[in-house]
């Protein structure tokens, strides 16, 4: 763990935040790392099928993405003892050089003792890509309470 | 038949062990596009989420089921909980289980809610994964 997390987290306290483009190339990439060949990821014909606007990232694609936003901040990713999220709606990932945009950011937003919890956000094209996202992290050492500035 | 709620308790046997490799590791970080040390090296951990590799074939053992009639490129993964016991490292051989928690039909969908217990092999647990896939029903022709 990274010493200064422990001593200056609060409730509020904001991740640095981390903008990511989606290409298809990286959905390919996703699609044999994860071992996860749902055409609807690679394929505009199956996408379309399934009754999508194209080929899509894969939802597990966006919730690992996010979790760099919390494992950048810890630095230690053994640390993460949960992690959940809702996939409210698709990336639509374009076949072109640019990709998508997604823009993870994060804040902190509750403590107790030394589990930190942390709520992330993940926006394309204007809309949240992950719903009800929150990843809990165990610092090892109990964060020292502060009383809120005067 | 198709799938019903009364799926819902439907448990599938262990998968083939899962032996987690260095070189696996690496590949799932880089297509997150995750340079952590911590998943480089000889002996690393993995992204949190790798846990997902280790539910595929599980989650497809459900997905392929015949008696539930899915068909796999209209299911959509709805919403995802991993409760981590410990990191997944290299050398780990992890016995990964599927069992059918839920089952609600909607107008032109079923919701599946299915966990995937992930251990080793001395039967510690490392890895606890509930996932929603929500599967579109093939309007009648």
């Amino acid at each position: 763990m990274k010493a200064t997390v422990a001593e200056a987290v609060e409730v509020g306290t904001q991740l640095p935040s981390l903008t990511v483009c989606f290409t298809r190339e990286r959905l390919i990439r996703y699609a044999g790392a994860a071992t996860d060949f749902n055409p609807i990821h690679y394929s505009e014909h199956s996408a379309k099928q399934a009754g999508l606007p194209g080929v899509v990232a894969h939802g597990m694609l966006t919730m690992g993405t996010a979790l760099r936003v919390v494992t950048n901040w810890i630095g230690d990713p053994s640390r993460v003892t949960s992690y959940s999220a809702r996939f409210p709606r698709p990336v639509v990932v374009p076949d072109d050089a640019d990709g998508v945009e997604v823009e993870f950011s994060a804040s902190v937003s509750a403590i107790e003792g030394s589990l930190v919890t942390v709520r992330i956000e993940a926006i394309s094209d204007g809309l949240k890509v992950l719903g009800a996202a929150r990843a809990e992290v165990d610092l090892g050492v109990r964060v020292p309470h502060r009383d809120h500035e005067s | 038949m198709a799938i019903t709620e009364a799926h819902a308790g439907r448990r599938y046997p262990a998968i083939d062990p899962y032996q987690v490799s260095a070189a696996k590791i690496a590949e799932f970080a880089t297509a997150l596009g995750d340079d952590n040390p911590r998943y480089r090296g000889q002996s690393p951990i993995a992204p949190p989420t790798f846990a997902a590799v280790i539910c595929a074939p599980a989650w497809n053992q459900l997905f392929s089921d015949p008696e539930l009639e899915l068909s796999l490129e209209r299911i959509v993964h709805g919403d995802q909980r991993f409760t981590f016991f410990r990191p997944f490292r290299a050398g780990d051989v992890v016995i990964a289980k599927v069992t059918i928690d839920r089952v609600r039909i909607r107008a032109g969908s079923e919701l599946i809610s299915a966990t995937v217990d992930m251990s080793g092999r001395d039967g510690d647990q490392i890895c606890s994964a509930q996932a929603t896939f929500s599967h579109v029903r093939r309007a009648p022709q």
